[in-house]
């Protein structure tokens, strides 16, 4: 049987597409959600490294050891030290687990990201909301935030590309994600040919990809508005 | 004393004041008085701490030591804020907030601080740029605008917050010739309404025609202080005589 054949028949057989989709919701799911806390606990990070008040000290030395720990060591060992150290609690759900490890990853990462976006923002912004009486707030919020922001957005992306593209190990714990389904439909029970399903699985990964990068980009060119010299 | 009235208001106290940065001693010890209504030009070479002179009375820079009084009140922690709605400032390069209109940029910190609302900020921000002759700019984001134009919005920026004293930080040294004439111009509209001004330039025609005092700064000491006509034709310290030598 020719290629055309196979991906013919893995998709007149509604098992095969069941398990795709299913497969890919967990990849979805994992990775919308890891990078969504990873993005508030990567904020938070970055809010304390670039904190002026002496009590900040400590937290600063916790955040730089967090950091350098999580940008050394592999993505493959976190996602285990979780499952099998932290994490190795009976009937705990696998997928609040993986998604807290990549999350965890991806703090660490986008914390560095966002600490880099405000320290690209000119100090004369800040001063010039000092000099007029605003407070550290209402300057973080009004002026810092959105010229951060700004600055930062095809790097988060790249970072929200990097985490969809890494859930792929969580099949390593036997979780069924995209990467996973691919697998299995592929295994001897099955179809018994891994060439026709892992294309299909390449293409549910690119299709992400390639939207969020649209996406990405859409939002990137809406924030360049006042950059316009017209 | 120079001319000055005694029932006069004094705006500014400033009492030995010394601020350092790691070892570099910047200001050592400066006591000064800021009136009510006066102009003081302050000149003095590069490095001598002029900006960071200004920078810590309104407490972009903090003191080492001494204090700073606005309006007979020691500005601490707990008041700053509240001191630098009254202190407005304009800087050598101008610090419009890059993602806010000329119009957000006029009304953000009235409205926030509740001194206009809405509408009363946004009557005000037109009159002023009107007066300018910007109302077209109202829009616009600074990045389309031109170094002159950003630093007239700059100045009607502070005085949306109807400031007692406005500090200016080389307003004009980072603009192309042509423009520096406007800017000119709008300071010195200001400075006769009655505005009390402090000023750091190197324009020494303009500090000449507008100042009432003139302060000198050298190695973070005022060196001598006086009325221009005196300042400029009988500098008293050599120092100064060599500086004006240079400039004049
Ligand atoms: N944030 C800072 N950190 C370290 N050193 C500083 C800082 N700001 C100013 N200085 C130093 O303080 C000294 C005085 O600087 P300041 O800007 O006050 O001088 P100035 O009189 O305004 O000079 P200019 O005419 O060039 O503007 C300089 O030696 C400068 O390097
Ligand atoms: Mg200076």
């Amino acid at each position: 049987m020719g290629f055309f054949e196979k991906l013919v028949e893995l998709f007149s057989t509604p098992e095969y597409i069941d398990s795709l989709l299913h497969g890919f919701l967990l990849t979805i799911e994992i990775s919308f959600f890891a990078v969504l806390i990873g993005f508030i606990l990567g904020l938070i990070i970055a809010l304390i490294e670039t904190g002026k008040h002496k009590w900040l000290l400590p937290l600063k030395f916790i955040c730089r050891v967090y950091v350098t720990i999580i940008r050394g060591t592999p993505m493959a060992l976190q996602l285990f030290i979780m499952f099998f150290v932290i994490f190795a609690i009976r009937d705990f759900p696998q997928i609040v687990t993986a998604i807290l490890a990549f999350a965890f990853n991806s703090a660490a990462y986008t914390s560095e990201i966002i600490r880099g976006g405000i320290l690209s923002v000119d100090a004369g912004q800040t001063e010039a909301g000092l000099a007029l009486g605003l407070s550290n707030f209402t300057i973080f919020r009004k002026i810092v935030a959105p010229q951060a922001f700004k600055n930062i957005i095809p790097s988060l992306g790249n970072e929200i590309i990097t985490v969809i593209k890494e859930t792929a190990i969580v099949s390593m714990v036997g979780m069924y994600d995209l990467n996973m389904a691919a697998k299995d439909i592929g295994s001897g029970q099955n179809m018994a040919s891994y060439v026709v399903p892992m294309f299909v699985a390449a293409l549910f990964y690119l299709a992400v990809v390639y939207l969020i990068s649209f996406a990405i980009k859409r939002v990137e060119k809406r924030m360049r508005r006042s950059d316009a010299r017209a | 004393m120079q001319g000055r009235k005694f029932d006069q208001n004094i705006e500014i106290s400033v009492r030995g004041l010394k601020k350092s940065f790691g070892e570099n001693k910047v200001l050592n010890g400066i006591d000064f008085d800021l009136y009510d209504g006066e102009k003081v030009v302050v000149l003095g070479p590069s490095g001598s701490g002029k900006s960071t002179f200004l920078r810590c009375i309104n407490r972009l820079e903090e003191p080492t030591s001494g204090e700073v009084f606005f309006e007979n009140t020691l500005i601490s922690d707990t008041n700053v804020r509240e001191m630098r709605a009254k202190i407005g400032m304009v800087f050598q390069h101008f610090n419009l907030i890059n993602n806010l209109t000329v119009m957000e940029n006029l009304t953000l910190a009235p409205v926030k601080l509740k001194k206009f609302s809405e509408d009363e900020a946004s009557k005000k921000a037109r009159g002023l740029l009107k007066h300018i002759g910007l109302s077209a700019k109202a829009d616009a984001y600074p990045a389309s605008l031109s170094g002159g134009q950003k630093q007239r919005v700059a100045i009607i920026r502070a005085l949306m917050m109807d400031p007692e004293v406005l500090l200016f930080d080389e307003p004009t040294s980072a603009l192309d010739p042509e423009s520096i004439g406007d800017v000119l111009d709008l300071i010195h509209e200001v400075v006769d309404k009655g505005m009390t001004t402090m000023i750091v330039t190197h324009e020494m025609n303009f500090a000449r025609e507008i100042a009432s005092r003139v302060v000198f700064i050298d190695h973070g000491r005022i060196i001598e202080e006086g009325e221009p006509a005196e300042f400029f034709s009988r500098p008293k310290t050599p120092r100064v005589k060599e500086f004006l030598d240079k400039v004049l």
